[in-house]
């Protein structure tokens, strides 16, 4: 399993992005359960077809402040990392969270690594897709080795 | 200084079980380099050219006896004798085995020390004035504020991957000795009229290939306000910082990019958001940080005179160079230069680490600074106990009395061990040491500052030295350029290129033709800069490059 979900292991669910289409296909197809759009897409959307698009998908390019009418109908923000080492997804998650107060599922794709998964945690995420599966084992200990944290108002993780 | 509490012990012991996991992870293929690499750089250890270098943190510079001995221990088992101080006022360890990496930091968890975030594109140990709570200009004991951004700072959920590293660096006197100027953020203690204690914050500036003096981004923050701005620069940084280009990623490049002005109105923008959620702290948290620096028990008697002489020579040229005056008339302030006559700049061996731990224990209430000069200091000797201690510092090598002379000079590693460097540093340093090695040249000198780096990346700080040389490659030989006129203080200033790279042999000549300028053209008292900003630099392009003629 490489979906970890509120700190359990979980199969994997429909949730994927939708491929860029060609210019006149409709988007409506795209509005079905589990599909991510992503910020292009999404904004291409009537305001009424916005409040029908189930999750969106944002890089770490996009500005987060453009789904704030929105985020009462989103169900799911995928944030993409699409290296580890790109932190723009943390700040993303915590506007999220503190300025936009999104109470949703906030999910970790692309190169999301274990070790990275509790800061990832702290800062609002709620799941994960790993691309392999990684040892469960290595992730419990990392998820629980740590008992408190310097910074009390971020979230200590949800242990499996 | 902070004591740890259970909490702290029981964090920094996870952060080692942490890094023993990825270690050994790492070492059965499951982690690969690249990734290894990132987790180790978090925990201090860099791959340098020859091993592996491990930096420890000194928090703002500041060690107990009980820590220095460590240090001393850690350099006798781990490495060959000696450790390194760095010019942000950590200790570097050149050749540690990876395989012991893990038990090493685990003996100095047990003495409430670490490698937290010694490198790696995130936020780095905070550095302060050397001189805090001992120091008659201060308005603030800057530390407590130091701490409680350590504290923040570890591990912090949100910034742990910036577009690249980010120093942070405070000062509570009204002489800025932490260089706040040339920091990603510099902190200034100030005072309103209502009497209330707030920031001067100063963003963007930095060294490296593109040196910028920081800019204020606020002239009076709050105290209170203090994390929570912090964060907002951060945010801002972390989301809009290039991440294209390692030499362009530094803070300094966004600020001047977007301008300060706009940079300002994005940072109070995401502030508004900020102030009242994350990133909070409370009064009775900062009030008992404070608690924890309390000044040195008073002594009193009579003010030392500054034109005091003592009958022996050799001491009373240590006390005019390595002594400054204390808060408490009954106490100095006691420089260790590490820059004897023969050793390498900053570097210290296990004896004489032990043999600090011992003095501070004796004389200075068994408390150690580093400072980003690379020297120590003792901040609270009692002034009737200096021959006393000065006797025993000169038996370990450590009573040099050259503290901001010529020879006290700022150099990195360089190419002897540093992977990014393009030339060497050490022989340039003993070059220009074995020329000037005559103690009452330096003192009719004065003051001056030399500071050498081996490449662009500035780590010896060369553009804020009175003089400053930049290793350069060209075609496989190593060139030097000089700069002149680099200034660290409350007028920070970076310094202007002089001429041509001079060759490797002649480096030590071309200072002495500087010299010989500077004494010929300045006013009484006048500093080396300040002889450089209002001449310019031609009469000393002159004189190095023998063009008058």
């Amino acid at each position: 399993m490489t979906l970890l979900r509120n700190g359990v292991w979980t199969d994997n669910d429909a949730w994927t992005p939708v491929e860029s289409h060609d210019e006149n296909e409709s988007l409506k197809t795209d509005l079905q359960a589990h599909h991510l759009l992503n910020i292009d897409q999404f904004q291409s959307l009537s305001l009424e077809e916005k409040t029908r698009a189930p999750g969106v998908m944002l890089n770490p390019e996009d500005d987060v402040q453009v789904l704030k009418e929105h985020l009462s109908t989103l169900q799911l923000i995928a944030i993409n990392f699409p290296k580890y080492t790109d932190g723009r997804g943390y700040s993303q998650a915590r506007i999220l969270r503190t300025q936009l107060n999104f109470p949703g599922e906030i999910r970790a794709i692309g190169d999301v690594r274990p070790d990275q998964i509790l800061f990832m945690m702290r800062a609002g995420i709620t799941s994960f897709q790993f691309e392999t599966q990684p040892n469960e084992q290595v992730v419990q200990q990392i998820l629980t080795r740590f008992k408190a944290n310097y910074q009390p108002s971020y979230s200590l993780p949800i242990a499996g | 200084m902070y004591q740890y509490t259970e909490y702290d012990r029981e964090f920094l012991h996870a952060r080692v079980d942490e890094f023993r996991d990825q270690t050994d992870r790492y070492i059965a293929g499951q982690i690969d380099d690249d990734e290894y690499k990132q987790l180790r750089l978090r925990n201090g250890l860099y791959l340098q050219t020859h091993a592996y270098m491990l930096r420890v943190a000194i928090p703002y510079g500041l060690l107990s006896s009980v820590q220095m001995r460590k240090l001393g221990h850690v350099a006798r088992v781990y490495d060959k004798g000696y450790g390194h101080m760095t010019t942000r006022q950590n200790i570097q360890y050149n050749w540690p085995q990876l395989e012991q990496v893990p038990d090493l930091l685990s003996e100095l968890a047990d003495v409430d020390m670490h490698a937290i975030q010694t490198s790696g594109n995130c936020i780095r140990n905070t550095t302060t004035d050397p001189l805090a709570g001992a120091i008659e200009d201060e308005i603030e004991d800057p530390r407590p504020w130091c701490e409680l951004i350590r504290q923040w700072s570890t591990l912090h959920p949100e910034f742990n991957w910036l577009p690249r590293k980010f120093k942070i660096a405070v000062t509570g006197a009204l002489s800025d000795r932490a260089a706040v100027q040339v920091h990603d953020i510099g902190l200034r203690l100030k005072k309103n009229n209502s009497g209330d204690t707030g920031f001067e914050v100063f963003v963007g500036g930095g060294l490296g290939r593109t040196p910028y003096i920081g800019q204020v981004i606020n002239s009076f923050l709050p105290s209170q306000h203090l994390l929570t701005y912090l964060a907002a620069i951060l945010r801002v940084y972390n989301l809009e910082g290039r991440r294209d280009n390692l030499y362009k990623a530094r803070i300094k490049i966004l600020v001047n990019a977007m301008g300060i002005d706009r940079f300002r109105e994005r940072v109070e923008d995401e502030w508004q958001h900020a102030s009242n959620s994350d990133d909070t702290f409370t009064e009775d948290e900062i009030e008992s940080l404070k608690k924890q620096f309390p000044l040195a028990p008073h002594l009193g008697g009579e003010l030392q005179q500054p034109d005091q002489v003592f009958s022996n020579p050799l001491f009373n040229q240590w006390y005019l160079a390595n002594t400054k005056a204390h808060r408490d008339s009954g106490r100095r302030i006691v420089y260790i230069s590490l820059k004897a006559p023969g050793t390498p700049a900053g570097d210290i061996t296990a004896e004489q680490m032990e043999a600090v731990a011992d003095l501070a224990d004796e004389f200075s209430l068994g408390e150690i600074r580093s400072t980003h000069e690379q020297n120590l200091v003792l901040a609270h000797v009692p002034a009737d106990q200096l021959f006393s201690l000065w006797s025993a510092l000169k038996q370990h090598k450590l009573a040099t009395p050259n503290l901001g002379k010529l020879t006290d000079m700022i150099v990195c590693p360089g190419l002897d061990y540093c992977s990014l460097a393009n030339a060497g540093t050490l022989a340039i340093y003993d070059q220009i040491y074995q020329r000037f090695d005559n103690l009452d040249y330096l003192h009719e000198l004065g003051d001056i500052s030399i500071k050498i780096s081996g490449c662009m990346n500035a780590c010896g700080h060369h553009h804020i030295g009175d003089i400053g040389i930049l290793g350069v490659d060209k075609g496989g030989v190593e060139w030097y350029q000089l700069t002149i006129g680099g200034h660290s203080g409350n007028s920070a200033a970076i310094g202007k290129r002089l001429g041509k790279a001079i060759a490797k042999s002649e480096v030590a000549d071309a200072i002495e033709r500087l010299l010989s300028a500077y004494i010929a053209n300045r006013n009484d008292n006048e500093s080396f800069h300040e002889a450089v900003n209002r001449l310019g630099t031609e009469p000393f392009k002159e004189r190095v490059y023998d063009t008058a003629a």
